[in-house]
């Protein structure tokens, strides 16, 4: 039990995917300028994530060696035509705000990464979990994220108006570059608490 | 079993292939008319919005199958013209049956073509007649609808919308309100040279067909003003015929018109 703990909480905090491990940067830069489009954006990916684990894994002996990434391609890709799809047909006016990034998330890193590193090697269960934390730990700072991005670009949060008039809503905020500068904050408080993560 | 021989390779990936594209095939057949219902109401509101019959958010919150009832109810007749301003076809108005014109691309290209384009006229029972426009934005395709008082010059409304303008700049065609009504009162100068101004600084000359560009989004301001007035122009046989004193004979005024502008 100590060991699935270790591989739910691990996701989150020390193995952070985009604080540690550095991956799905693009994404994080392109759907957080409005918090509604982040969360969104995150549910997909942790379904994305942890369905294609838990499918890989469970096919896991059986996939020839030599087509393995062809094989996790299909899986993914899959996974996130089947997401897009019901997005389209139930959330319509979310898909549309959030239009070809949903359809990119076949190429996070996050996804492949997971496959490739611990659903391969690993029983269907752990896999799934492995597959929905890392999801979550990558939700998690598009959330932190997409705040302060659209409190301080819109003045608004889930587009509700919190921020008084007098506020004049900061354009740099909601420019990729902004995102950036705030991921660099999260990576330099994250490593500040966590003395581990620091190099000597 | 040896998993890496090529025999199994192939019958491997071939029964994976199979398999997904079975299961894709099968979902996306089962969504697409509720995917369909939701483009269909989702251009009926803008539509409506553009038409003064509600905001579009109130609209779109109604529900799909109230937008399609809110639709038949307020349309009078919706129907089809040529680039010379004469009616190719009528498109259906029952709640049954509403026939749109909603990707507006092809359309878009036969304008610029000369070709024959079956542009859309959609006249609501207020006396409002609404028309798409469509172009090219900064990142992606900017569209909208615009709705004209009886006179079929003056503006009664406008809603826009587009793919993938920047949130926050160019975005602002469809986030913030009180651009689209900036556009109410204004006139479109049919026979005119420069059917409608959105641009820098526009509003300060007075002008009655004009409209200051958003601050911070030249290039889809730049691209909305191209679409509005590619569009217009190509609806202004159709406008100039409609609003002449009721003759029988729009198509040859529209080729007069024609021909007087080359």
């Amino acid at each position: 039990m100590a060991n699935l703990k270790e591989t739910i909480l691990n996701p989150i905090l020390k193995g952070n995917p985009i604080t540690v491990l550095v991956l799905g940067i693009c994404s994080s830069l392109a759907v957080t300028v409005q918090l509604k489009g982040a969360c969104v954006m995150a549910l997909s990916v942790i379904a994305v994530c942890g369905l294609s684990s838990l499918i890989v894994s469970l096919l896991r002996n059986t996939i020839p060696n030599r087509v393995r990434i062809i094989v996790q391609l299909v899986v993914v890709a899959l996974m996130v035509i089947l997401v897009d799809q019901f997005l389209k047909a139930y959330a319509y006016a979310v898909d549309k705000q959030l239009s070809v990034y949903i359809g990119l998330i076949i190429t996070n890193c996050i996804v492949m990464g997971r496959i490739e590193a611990f659903a391969l090697g690993n029983k269907p269960i752990p896999s799934l979990l492995d597959g929905l934390a890392n999801g979550f730990g990558y939700g998690l700072i598009l959330v932190v994220v997409a705040f302060f991005r659209e409190l301080l670009g819109s003045g608004t949060l889930f587009g509700f108006q919190v921020l008084p008039d007098a506020y004049i809503p900061n354009n740099l905020v909601i420019l990729p570059p902004f995102a950036l500068i705030l991921l660099g904050c999260i990576i330099w408080a994250h490593r500040a608490f966590d003395k581990e993560l620091q190099e000597k | 079993m040896n998993t890496n021989s090529n025999v199994y390779t192939v019958i491997y990936t071939t029964v994976i292939v199979v398999v997904v594209a079975a299961v894709l095939a099968f979902v996306a057949m089962s969504l697409k008319p509720k995917q369909q219902a939701n483009i269909k109401a989702e251009t009926l509101s803008q539509m409506m919005a553009a038409a003064q019959l509600g905001e579009k958010d109130e609209l779109s919150a109604l529900g799909n199958d109230n937008v399609l009832r809110k639709y038949s109810e307020n349309i009078d007749k919706a129907f089809t013209v040529n680039l010379k301003g004469e009616k190719v076809a009528d498109l259906g108005t029952a709640y049954e049956n509403i026939e749109l014109i909603d990707n507006l691309k092809p359309q878009d290209k036969a304008i610029d073509a000369g070709g024959d384009a079956t542009l859309p006229v959609y006249v609501f029972k207020s006396g409002v007649t609404v028309v798409p426009v469509y172009g090219a934005g900064l990142w992606g395709p900017v569209w909208g609808y615009v709705a004209f008082q009886g006179d079929n010059r003056t503006i009664a409304g406008a809603y826009f919308d587009h793919e993938s303008e920047t949130p926050g700049l160019g975005a602002k065609i469809k986030d913030e309100p009180w651009f689209r009504g900036k556009f109410i009162g204004k006139k479109a100068l049919f026979g005119e040279n420069g059917i409608f101004n959105l641009s820098k600084n526009a509003e300060a000359e007075g002008a009655d067909n004009a409209v200051d560009a958003i601050t911070g989004a030249t290039m889809t301001s730049k691209g909305l003003n191209e679409a509005i007035n590619t569009w217009l122009k190509a609806y202004e046989p159709y406008f100039t015929a409609a609003s002449a004193p009721a003759e029988e004979v729009p198509a040859e005024e529209a080729a007069t018109e024609k021909t007087e502008e080359e």
